[in-house]
């Protein structure tokens, strides 16, 4: 084969190569596997709530976006829809109970209504801010 | 004499008995689309904290940003980083009013359509709103649905120029809120 056309072919394969793979990793990189993702930091859900109320913008400059580790005392589980939301609650408000309010990942979904209320529970997720009520965590599972 | 202290006494008493209602929820939904010549985007955001209070009408929502799910991780990464700027403005808010509340008989099942009119905080900049929406009243709960659309330059929300025809300058809201009465 002339040496040119090996070239062109070379640089062909190279190109589709490479557009492959900034397609598979770049434009349609997975979400990461917040169950994997180690914690940024590990605290008392409490201490995580207080952080918040006292100073949100303080608190959402060290948590938000990042993934966390709280442990504390399970009020109850709740549904919404297909979520399943494990509450901790700190708090009572003019618009109800206040605290932190961490939605599962499916796969902890009926592990998590298993949970008693009052047990102490260590939780991980990924925080999302802090919507005047509660602390919101999402992609959340449980830490044994 | 008699007659003005009936009448204290009734009113004082519906306020006790729960004349004043709080509906409330801490998982309404928010779906967001756009539509452009090359890409079609959704995200839907299931923390929205929202409040209700008659008979006043006072509405109320609070959105974080980074609750926002979409299917793809970039532009989720996008959404948050280069047009939301989540680390710096990482709330959406809505302060405004049922203006035909009395329309609204909330102890009777059915479909109302409601007025709402307020302020969305979006990308730290406040717009007025006006839409049109209903209120479902059934086995207890109000359900609020609004659709409308916003302009993402009212917020100061730049799309740059490659990227025109993959995300639009509007951007179709969906609400979808169902609250119950607070203490009950």
């Amino acid at each position: 084969m002339k040496s040119w056309i090996k070239i062109i072919l070379g640089l062909a394969i190279l190109g589709i190569a490479a557009a492959f793979l900034i397609y598979h990793f770049v434009i349609n990189k997975p979400h990461p596997d917040f169950e994997k993702i180690k914690p940024y930091y590990s605290l008392n859900a409490k201490a995580f709530y207080n952080e918040f109320k006292t100073s949100k913008e303080n608190a959402h400059k060290l948590y938000n976006g990042k993934v966390i580790e709280i442990t504390g005392k399970l009020a109850r589980i709740e549904s919404a829809d297909t979520l399943t939301i494990a509450v901790f609650v700190f708090n009572q408000g003019m618009f109800g109970d206040e605290g932190i309010r961490c939605t599962m990942l499916k796969k902890f979904s009926a592990e998590a209504k298993k949970l008693k209320p009052d047990g102490i529970i260590r939780i991980k997720g990924y925080c999302t801010g802090f919507n005047e009520t509660d602390v919101i965590m999402e992609h959340c599972s449980l830490i044994y | 004499m008699k007659k003005y202290w009936i009448v204290i006494i009734i009113t004082v008493g519906f306020y006790i008995n729960g004349y004043a209602q709080t509906y409330v929820t801490k998982n309404g939904m928010i779906r967001i689309y756009s539509e452009a010549p090359l890409e079609k985007i959704e995200a839907v955001n299931r923390q929205v904290n929202t409040a209700l209070l008659v008979p006043t009408g006072d509405f109320v929502f609070k959105v974080l940003i980074k609750s926002f799910n979409f299917e793809k991780a970039l532009m989720q990464e996008h959404f948050n980083e280069n047009y939301l700027e989540s680390d710096k403005y990482p709330e959406a808010t809505f302060l405004g009013k049922i203006t035909n509340i009395k329309d609204i008989n909330f102890t009777k099942e059915g479909t109302y359509p409601a007025t709402v009119e307020g302020k969305l905080t979006i990308h730290g900049q406040t717009h007025p709103v006006k839409q049109n929406g209903i209120l479902e009243i059934k086995n207890g709960a109000v359900t609020a649905k609004a659709k409308f659309n916003i302009l993402l330059s009212d917020y100061h929300i730049s799309v740059t120029n490659t990227l025109v025809n993959n995300i639009s300058k509007s951007i179709e809201v969906t609400v979808e809120v169902m609250m119950t009465e607070l203490n009950k």
